[in-house]
């Protein structure tokens, strides 16, 4: 990969616009294998919806039985289903855990395509400030990693960048690959 | 261990056959007492506070609470100071909106397109002030009311157009990467530059001690209670079972607000456009239905804003109604919204200004009058006009259901939602007053984030009275410290208005069509 090439890809652009304002992950490097591990807070957040979700539902189904109002139980059942599908979608991701197999030989994100990991290039740290009109800004990190076919793919993305850092080198090492800190001033 | 099982005990018994009876339960007697308490608790040790706030003078048969005419003076001297900009600039704040001043090929990371940044500005404005507000103002200041609404909305623009421009102007980026802006910061680094630091800093900290008690007054306790009156309203849920309304409320604000998970403040922005124009939709059909019945709508409008028929105090009592509803639902001249708007991308302070003074026309002139024409239309609120019928939320929705039953949910759902998203804006604008007061620090934050989410509790528990007006209080009263500032700080606006528009004219600011 040729340094033309890198300008093209851009490497300084982080690849996702959101971020968690928290710490979703840390990387596990075992002998052979290196994965990302949900931590504890993040599933916690997620879990507030499906427990909020089948109160609701368990509330529409005890006001049916109880008082026969329909349209209440429809109100609160259908909010119920609502909230607890989404704290179901919001958790899966952190269920799936992404990993480097030196056994097999591939990075495996249960998302993309399968990258081998022979073909993975370097590594790069990316800041970005996640704007919201409606809640607080702030500072996010990615971490991204850069194939042979100029694919990017995203492995880290929450917000505490002395912990991203840490795992980062860890990958590095374990991937035997250069770790690039593109990390920049935005100016808002 | 006990208490939680008395807790979940006591939700399973709101629920409960004997809820439904005539008789009230323990659990009935035990809300009832609680609420009593608050509001005693507010009417005792904040009542001096309202009276100050609200301190009013006889006019004719009125009241003429001198906070009303303090926001009318400033919006007018705006107006004025500013050449009339809310007119004469329109067209050019709904080109930078639809992306005439920025160039097609150069999008930054990060940008929000201009659908986006309507519609966030939408959602931000429309919420129960549209729908509560414009119930409460008309069941006191009858029909006429809506007169003086769009009048305050029409002037309220250059209000916002000052205040969101120095929003940009003047905000700063945090060690923690934050984007912090709003009175707090144009007050205290627009007088310091003019040698005033002491009053900057005393106007700011002011700002900032009423902008906590706003944002637990009229943007969470209120929301919270008028989202539960909704479903009393719609589905017979009895009033004291708040509680469980206030629980679930309070539980999805803390995963927000605590866990600042991304997602979910992605979906409430893209949900509560929707609920936005669903509400307005609805607003639609009703006019629509009854078109025959608008221009009478309109003369009862008119006629009832000068003479004040059936109002206590006559026009005045009108004006006084319509003029306290409308800001409180386009906050124009209170600072909120300068603190929303400063943490948009742009170079342009002005054209943030510009932008934002499209909000009180789209709030208060276009869909509060949506709001007063359905109500007068419905002809559920006769006079006299002294709010002892359906007010607030119920006037609305019992208006809305005249025409269709199905209304009553649509709206329920509605409510929820704005009141949720609400919710979440204030406690933004909260955290913002208590970063700027008590550092930025996750003890400190996470200590106003749990007393926000308490009050959620509170908010839909208590039957109002005291803590109503305190809620009215506590956002009136940012106003006075706001606006103070901006007389102060407008020669600052109106050069940054010059300036971009000699640049439009130059040519070095260019237009993409």
């Amino acid at each position: 990969m040729n340094e033309s090439v890198e300008c093209e890809i851009k490497l300084e652009r982080s690849l996702i616009q959101d971020g968690p304002k928290f710490l979703s992950h840390k990387l596990i490097v075992t002998d052979r294998v290196a994965y990302l591990k949900p931590t504890i807070s993040s599933m916690l957040f997620c879990f507030v919806y499906i427990v909020v979700g089948m109160f609701l539902i368990s509330l529409a189904s005890y006001v049916l039985l109880q008082s026969q109002k329909l349209d209440l139980a429809i109100f609160i059942g259908g909010f119920g289903i609502a909230i607890g599908t989404f704290g179901v979608s919001l958790i899966q991701p952190f269920l799936q855990r992404a990993s480097f197999d030196k056994h097999s030989g591939v990075f495996n994100n249960k998302r993309d395509r399968d990258v081998k990991i022979k073909h993975i290039v370097s590594l790069q740290i990316n800041n970005k400030v996640v704007i919201r009109k409606q809640a607080l800004s702030y500072r996010c990190f990615e971490l991204n990693m850069l194939t042979k076919n100029g694919r990017r793919i995203n492995i880290l993305n929450h917000n505490n960048a002395v912990q991203l850092e840490l795992d980062a080198r860890k990958l590095a090492k374990f991937l035997t690959v250069p770790l690039l800190d593109l990390r920049r001033e935005i100016v808002l | 261990m006990i208490k939680i099982k008395q807790l979940l005990t006591a939700l399973l018994l709101a629920f409960s056959a004997s809820a439904y009876a005539d008789e009230p339960s323990a659990f009935s007697a035990t809300i009832a007492s609680i609420s009593n308490g608050v509001d005693s608790f507010f009417n005792d040790y904040t009542g001096w506070f309202v009276g100050a706030v609200f301190h009013s003078v006889p006019i004719g048969d009125a009241n003429f609470p001198l906070i009303v005419g303090w926001l009318l003076l400033a919006a007018a001297i705006f107006t004025v100071y500013f050449g009339f900009v809310q007119f004469r600039r329109a067209g050019m704040a709904i080109d930078i909106v639809k992306g005439k001043y920025t160039d097609p090929n150069s999008k930054d990371e990060g940008e929000v397109s201009h659908f986006q940044a309507l519609t966030t500005a939408l959602s931000g404005t429309v919420g129960l002030g549209n729908i509560a507000g414009v119930g409460a103002a008309l069941a006191i200041g009858g029909p006429g009311a809506t007169f003086w609404m769009i009048v305050c909305g029409l002037l309220g623009m250059a209000s916002k157009f000052c205040e969101c421009t120095l929003g940009v102007k003047y905000r700063t980026v945090l060690p923690s990467g934050a984007i912090s802006g709003g009175p707090m910061y144009y007050l205290s680094q627009g007088f310091a530059e003019r040698g005033l630091g002491g009053v900057g800093k005393f106007l700011a900290v002011g700002f900032a001690l009423m902008c906590i008690l706003g944002s637990f007054g009229g943007g969470n306790m209120f929301q919270a209670n008028q989202a539960h009156a909704m479903l009393t309203y719609a589905f017979d849920v009895p009033s004291e079972y708040g509680v469980i309304t206030g629980v679930v409320m309070a539980a999805l604000v803390f995963s927000v607000i605590v866990g600042g998970m991304p997602s979910i403040a992605s979906v409430t922005e893209k949900i509560v456009p929707w609920m936005a124009v669903l509400y307005v939709g609805m607003a639609l059909i009703v006019i629509g239905a009854n078109i025959g019945q608008v221009g009478a709508a309109f003369s009862a409008i008119i006629d009832g804003a000068f003479t004040g028929a059936g109002v206590v105090g006559g026009f005045i009592g009108a004006l006084i109604q319509g003029l306290k509803r409308a800001t409180f639902s386009n906050e124009a001249g209170v600072g909120s919204a300068a603190i929303a708007h400063s943490a948009v991308k742009t170079k342009e302070p002005i054209t943030e200004g510009l932008v934002s003074l499209l909000e009180p026309f789209i709030d208060t002139v276009v869909i509060c009058t949506m709001t007063a024409l359905v109500i007068t239309i419905a002809g559920l609120n006769a006079g006299p006009f002294d709010g002892s019928g359906l007010t607030g939320v119920t006037l609305t929705a019992a208006s809305f259901t005249e025409t269709a039953e199905i209304f009553k949910y649509l709206l329920a759902l509605a409510v929820i939602l704005f009141a949720f998203s609400t919710m979440i804006s204030w406690s933004y604008y909260g955290l913002k007053a208590w970063t700027y007061l008590f550092g930025e620090g996750s003890k400190t934050e996470l200590a106003f984030k749990i007393l926000f989410c308490f009050f959620v509790v509170v908010g839909a528990t208590i039957q109002f009275g005291a803590v109503i007006d305190f809620s009215d209080a506590a956002i009136f009263a940012m106003s006075i410290f706001n606006i103070a500032g901006l007389y102060f700080l407008m020669p600052v606006v109106k050069k940054e208005l010059n300036s971009f528009i000699a640049r439009v004219y130059s040519g070095e600011i260019k237009r993409f069509d």
